[in-house]
């Protein structure tokens, strides 16, 4: 595993102390027993949503006394509530209630693919997270029966373990794919342009392009690495759909998913995808993106996902191709609430990222690119550095993780059943079970 | 245009009077296209083109295809030649047959003479054309004038008078439009009744168009013995799955006397859009395309000017292309540039237009400034001159074959393909192929690039092809090896006539049927691959007869196998080798281009089942070979004949592979190791995020080579790039074994010999934004400047870089036979390799210099 490559350094015992503080200290947080940061959060990541994903992720329940469905924005998913039926009219809390939804509906000879829950891990590369999250968020799809993405740093060797829960995405930079990985995969996923940087591509710097970064990637130590915006192969669909062919020809049972950003014709952008072959269509909204993303990127050119959902979902509809193809939604989800809602705005399923990293005690500091001293995530998530890296422990980050979905699919389930749903693949495209609320009723 | 002002006015006014309609934005997607265009001294029937489309059909779907031909057949059309010459052909196309008599009451009858009226011929049932969803129009042919009593009415409608117009023929092309405006909203905007629309209006020229494949456009209107001096043939892929109106298929006849296609798509519609809007002008269709119609019909007929400046407004000269031009150009593209920047496609195009003029049948492709679409153009001129513009080789090449499958003046190779450089200042992107009659009563073809500079090679050697000599009288010794008596053959060479040099050919053919295959097929190849003299022989047709040799060997191994090669009895007939050197041929023609069932699957089939050497033969277009293979593939060998398609050899992990030909697009991408040699030239995007391996291109490669390269790829190209180089070349440094390119700027010469381009590198981008690797440029005249860099600097190159290359440059030689003396040689005299070499690095870049160092010192 990556440990045995690793120097001896930092010493088991500081690692010990270190994440033992830090484990303590969030949990501490989230009982009550200290008063909530003052700088924790903003209006998007709450201090409450911050704490409760903390709180789920150590207990695998609901919190009591935090908002763990909304945040303050005053627009998209936090002005949306449910029209949840009169108490006498819900169905019983339970196991029955489906929370699987099916990744190929195209009909096609390729693998049938059904995660439990409508949630898949989305692309965070090797280089901007290190190999101890990448393998806890591999390890967890396993146990959920989903999936998490590579991002387009390749694929560690250690993924292969997990082979059939890891996608290989195939992003604009080419970085570290190669047959092996597309053929290890059961879904292949073509990031065409991310939500959080529509337009401008990846960039990692040379700081964070260490030895082992770059021999994933293929590339050299401390050399900065670009992705460009466009694939350089593909501007058309036609050279979209035989950029999909290529991959098929290399491995031809993958689902093929396309993900793509939600510029003003992102519903035209994804019925091409679906004629070029693609399964799932990922629409990547304007509000994911870890601080690695500029800040003006991260708010200001895509379309929010709560809009770009339900216009390509409708105009998939119009062009009578909706039930063929998959649908996923990512980009500032951030609770089972905002899943549901996404789904009853005409997505299948969602991907999750930001969230992830959070239930792994991200406190969402911004400070992905590790500030002037280029170390990366102080918490030991977003950086390759030797010594913040062992910050995350593969065993602890797994069980948060399972925590933290378990709480998750209850709290899905506790919508669908006061919805009077029984599956939730009935909820999707049910904008009618939504409302629209005012900013003054919080 | 005398007053075009007047003319734009005129527009307005009738834009007036017209009924409002309701735009249906819905059918403004357009993706990409496939398209191939022909220009020829002779008539061609429609069946020729009828495989070239149907091969390229993966770069439609099956949503809009169409057809346009210049230079008609009169008798075709029922018609005078007087009448074919100096009418209107007039097509109108009826979704519904209901609306004829008023069309032809409101539109026809009322402004013009109707000499003649052609309902075009169609099959009686088009259900049987499995792929087409709707039945496609009836259209009707008038073949027409303008009555004097219109002409005047057109005049004072439109405020105009006959002065504003240099001649009565550019005045009835005004009347011409706006009729067809008037019409197409009439019944075809207003209410979105898609009724019936004008297909096309000009003298001597037609467009066909459908819901469906082009060649279902042959099949339907029975245009297989239809003939013309210039065709168009184009798949649209359009975005959105329900177009189910043959208005919105290519290609646009917007313009009068001129057929529009247009491959990829732009990203400023509305711009170009509002920029007609502004000059009285309405689109109707939603396409892009239509628009780009619109527009090159304003620039050339409405404003008058001359087709290079037509070209420069469309695909505007920028960068170092801008600053190489002469000033005086400078000065009247600059105005160009700004006046009409507004109505400049943006984005990823590759324009292919047939146009009418006077006696003149005309062919026009032009690149876009970025070269974003794959384009290539050729010719061959033999008895009877052709040229072509296509999307990719392999359509040439399957034009080629069914004409010269029934007409000897023809065979399959053109004399020379290449690719333009938009926006350039050595060609202009564009080439303009013009088919014009000659004393004899025939006519001639002429090509010229954007700036009317005739380009036309007139290549020597005699073309006629005569039946093998008994003996070729080479002396033949009784043991010898290709790469042995090679040098002896190319010697005697230039004094071989047809008839020997065709007995050469029998010679080696029995040869391989007596002594060994292998040995007449290595040899073969060298005649077919290497650059040498064929004296009083036509190159391209001697080369079209090797290769025809060495298919006639190869097509025995699957009845006949021997110890070197084996075959399939069948598609999905997977035998075991019989040694592990044994290879595999493999005829590609059955195979789907890609798919399941393609080749590239077949290819991989074969491999599991223990195949390690393959030779692939009659390559039309398939793409992807040589991928699926995984990783480790150091014992594989792959030999590929033909029009390969696509994706060569991408993601291979240390396969060998040749290419007896010039390669497309996307090749190597993802190259991880191994071999890949090119006996041509490569298209755009080759090695795009390659990680390393050996990569040899004869010739030239086309736009965006190795970009976004990592590792340590090292590739020779022999001739040149178009522009990006190496563009984010992310390499480390090849002195630590990083990656590389080596540009020899070189080309060959008719008699083998190897000069120096004008320029190593015509480009405006070399190595843009780099942060690793290198560039050794051989440059030994200083012709590159910095001014070409965006990001990086010349340094002198030292004996340790000489170390890193020469071996490379060895293996170029054993490859190509470019010896590594000549490579060093200037005028003559031997230059020791840093006078001959100029190295680029990347300068590093300063905004993330601060975050370098720091990491250097951890
Ligand atoms: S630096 Fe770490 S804690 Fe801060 S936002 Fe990034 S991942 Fe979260």
């Amino acid at each position: 595993m990556a440990k045995s490559k690793l120097p001896v350094f930092p010493s088991e015992t500081l690692i010990h102390k270190i994440t033992h503080l830090m484990h303590d200290g969030m949990d501490a947080r989230t009982s009550g027993e200290f008063e909530i940061p003052p700088a924790l959060g903003d209006a998007r990541w709450t201090d409450e949503l911050i704490l409760s994903t903390w709180h789920m992720a150590a207990t695998g329940t609901l919190p009591d006394n935090l908002n763990y469905k909304t945040g303050e924005s005053n627009g998209g998913f936090d002005r949306l509530d449910f029209k949840l039926l009169d108490e006498e009219q819900w169905l019983k809390h339970s196991e029955d209630i489906k929370t699987s939804i099916p990744l190929n509906r195209r009909g096609d000879h390729r693998k049938k693919l059904s995660p439990a829950i409508p949630i898949y891990g989305g692309g965070m590369s090797y280089g901007s997270v290190s190999v101890n999250v990448m393998m806890s968020r591999a390890i967890h799809a396993k146990n959920w029966n989903t999936y998490m993405s590579t991002g387009e740093g390749g694929y560690p060797e250690e993924l292969y373990d997990c082979r059939d829960h890891v996608i290989t995405q195939v992003a604009t930079g080419l970085f570290g794919v190669e047959e092996k990985s597309i053929q290890a995969a059961p879904i292949v996923e073509f990031k065409y342009a991310q939500g959080a940087k529509p337009g401008l591509g990846g960039h990692l710097l040379a700081s964070k392009a260490g030895e082992e970064v770059a021999k994933m990637r293929g590339s050299v130590p401390f050399v900065s690495l670009f992705s460009p915006f466009p694939f350089h192969s593909t501007y058309s669909v036609e050279d979209h759909s035989k950029h999909i062919d290529w991959v098929q020809t290399i491995n031809p049972d993958a689902l093929i998913s396309v993900k793509v950003s939600t510029p003003h014709d992102v519903d035209m952008v994804a019925v091409g995808s679906y004629y070029a072959g693609a399964h799932i269509i990922h629409l990547d909204g304007g509000f994911g993106g870890t601080g690695a993303a500029p800040e003006i990127a991260k708010k200001n050119i895509a379309m929010p996902i709560e809009l770009a959902v339900p216009k390509v979902h409708k105009f998939l509809i119009k062009e009578g191709i909706r039930e063929n193809v998959t649908l996923i939604a990512s980009g500032g989800i951030r609770t089972a609430d905002d899943i549901a809602k996404a789904i009853a705005l005409g997505a299948d399923g969602v991907v999750l990222g930001t969230s992830d990293l959070v239930a792994m005690g991200c406190t969402r500091c911004s400070n992905c690119e590790g500030g002037p001293s280029g170390r990366g995530c102080p918490w030991g998530l977003t950086t390759t550095d030797i010594e913040l890296q062992e910050w995350v422990q593969q065993e602890w980050a797994v069980k948060r993780l399972d925590n933290y979905y378990t709480a998750l699919q209850w709290r899905l389930r506790d919508i669908l059943r006061k919805l009077g749903l029984s599956d939730v693949k009935e909820l999707v495209g049910r904008t009618d079970l939504l409302v629209y609320t005012r900013s003054d009723l919080k | 245009m005398k007053n075009a002002e007047a003319l734009l006015d005129s527009r307005r006014l009738m834009n007036s009077r017209l009924p409002k309609f309701e735009l249906n934005e819905d059918d403004a997607a357009e993706g990409g296209c496939g398209v191939v265009g022909l220009a020829c001294e002779i008539p061609v029937a429609g069946r020729h083109l009828f495989n070239s489309l149907e091969q390229m059909r993966n770069r439609g779907n099956g949503k809009g295809g169409g057809v346009a031909m210049v230079g008609l057949d009169h008798e075709q059309f029922g018609v005078s030649p007087e009448i074919l010459k100096n009418d209107y052909l007039y097509a109108v196309a009826y979704l519904d047959d209901s609306v004829r008599k008023d069309v032809e009451e409101q539109f026809i009858n009322s402004n013009f003479d109707v000499d003649h009226t052609h309902e075009v011929p169609t099959m009686e049932n088009w259900q049987e054309l499995e792929n087409l969803d709707a039945q496609p129009p009836n259209v009707v042919c008038y073949f027409i004038r303008p009555k004097p009593s219109a002409v005047q009415k057109f005049l004072s409608d439109g405020n105009l008078s006959e002065s504003d117009f240099p001649s009565k023929k550019a005045m009835w092309d005004e009347l011409l439009f706006q009729n067809t405006h008037k019409l197409n909203v009439e019944y075809y905007a207003k209410e979105q009744r898609a009724d019936a629309f004008v297909l096309s209006h000009g003298q001597n020229m037609i467009i066909l168009k459908i819901v469906g494949y082009a060649e279902d456009v042959i099949r339907y209107y029975r245009l297989d013995d239809v003939t013309a001096h210039v065709w168009i043939g184009h798949h649209r892929y359009p975005t959105r799955g329900r177009v189910t109106h043959p208005g919105g298929a290519h290609p646009f006849g917007q313009g009068v006397d001129v057929a529009l296609v247009h491959n990829g798509d732009f990203s400023n519609y509305v711009s170009v859009k509002d920029y007609l809007g502004q000059r009285g002008m309405e689109p109707l269709f939603f396409t892009d395309t239509e628009v780009a119609a619109l527009g090159f019909d304003l620039h050339s007929r409405v404003y008058g000017y001359p087709m290079e400046y037509v070209i420069e407004s469309l695909a505007p000269t920028g960068e170092l292309d801008f600053v190489m031009l002469p000033d005086e150009k400078q000065e009247v593209y600059e105005a160009i540039q700004k006046t009409h920047i507004h109505g400049s496609p943006d984005g990823p195009w590759f324009f292919i237009i047939a146009k009418a003029d006077g006696l003149t049948h005309q062919l026009i492709g032009i690149t876009d400034t970025s070269m974003l679409r794959p384009q290539v153009f050729s010719y061959q001129r033999g008895e009877v001159g052709i040229a072509f513009c296509g999307s990719e080789k392999q359509v040439i090449d399957a034009v080629l074959e069914s004409l010269s499958s029934e007409d000897k003046r023809f065979w399959r190779r053109c004399d020379e393909y290449w690719n333009a450089r938009g926006g350039s200042y050595t060609d202009g992107g564009s080439f303009i192929f013009d088919v014009n009659p000659d004393e004899k009563g025939g006519h001639e073809l002429t090509m010229s690039n954007k700036f009317g500079a005739i380009v036309d090679t007139h290549p020597e050697g005699n073309f006629e092809i005569e039946p093998a000599a008994m003996e070729s009288g080479f002396d033949w010794p009784s043991e010898w090896t290709a790469i042995d008596i090679f040098p002896q053959i190319v010697s005697t060479f230039p004094a071989f006539d047809w008839p020997a040099a065709r007995g050469l050919l029998s010679e080696i053919g029995s040869h391989a049927s007596q002594h060994s295959r292998r040995q007449a097929v290595d040899l073969l190849c060298l005649l077919l691959n290497r650059k040498y003299d064929t004296g009083t022989l036509r190159t391209s047709r001697w080369l079209d007869c090797v290769e025809d040799a060495i298919m006639g060997i190869l097509n025995h191994a699957g009845t006949t196998p021997c110890e070197y090669f084996s075959g399939q009895k069948s598609p999905g007939h997977l035998p075991e080798p019989q040694n592990p050197s044994q290879a595999i041929v493999v005829d590609a023609r059955p195979y789907p281009i890609e798919g399941t069932e393609s080749l590239a699957r077949e290819l991989v089939a074969l491999y599991r089942t223990g195949w390690r050497n393959f030779v692939v033969t009659h390559c039309h277009g398939h793409r992807f070979i040589g991928n699926g293979f995984g990783m480790e593939t150091s014992d594989v060998r792959i030999d590929v004949f033909g029009s390969v398609g696509d994706y060569l050899g991408s993601g291979s992990d240390g396969m060998t592979i040749h290419m007896h030909g010039n390669a497309q697009d996307q090749v190597a991408q993802i190259h991880k190791a191994g071999t890949l040699v090119v006996h041509g030239d490569v298209g755009q995007c080759y090695g795009y995020g390659a990680k390393g391996g050996r990569l040899f291109v004869q010739g030239n490669a086309a736009g965006r080579p190795m970009i976004n390269s990592v590792g340590s790829p090292k590739l020779v190209i022999n001739g040149t790039a178009l522009d990006y180089l190496a563009e984010s070349f992310m390499a480390g440094d090849p002195l630590e074994g990083g990656g590389f390119v080596v540009v020899n700027g070189l080309q060959f010469e008719s008699d083998g010999e190897i000069s120096e381009l004008d320029t190593p590198y015509p480009g405006g981008n070399l190595f843009s934004l780099s942060s690793g690797g290198a560039i050794y440029v051989r440059d030994p005249t200083n012709v590159l400047s910095s001014s070409q860099l965006n990001g990086g600097e010349f340094v002198e190159l030292t004996d340790a870089d000489w170390d890193v290359i020469q071996p490379l440059l060895v293996e170029n030689e054993e490859h190509f036979g470019i010896p590594l003396a000549r490579l060093l040689t200037v005028a003559g005299e031997m230059q020791p390799p840093s006078a001959v070499y100029r190295k680029i690095i990347p300068l590093k870049n300063k905004a993330l210099s601060v975050e370098d160092s720091w990491a250097g010192k951890h």
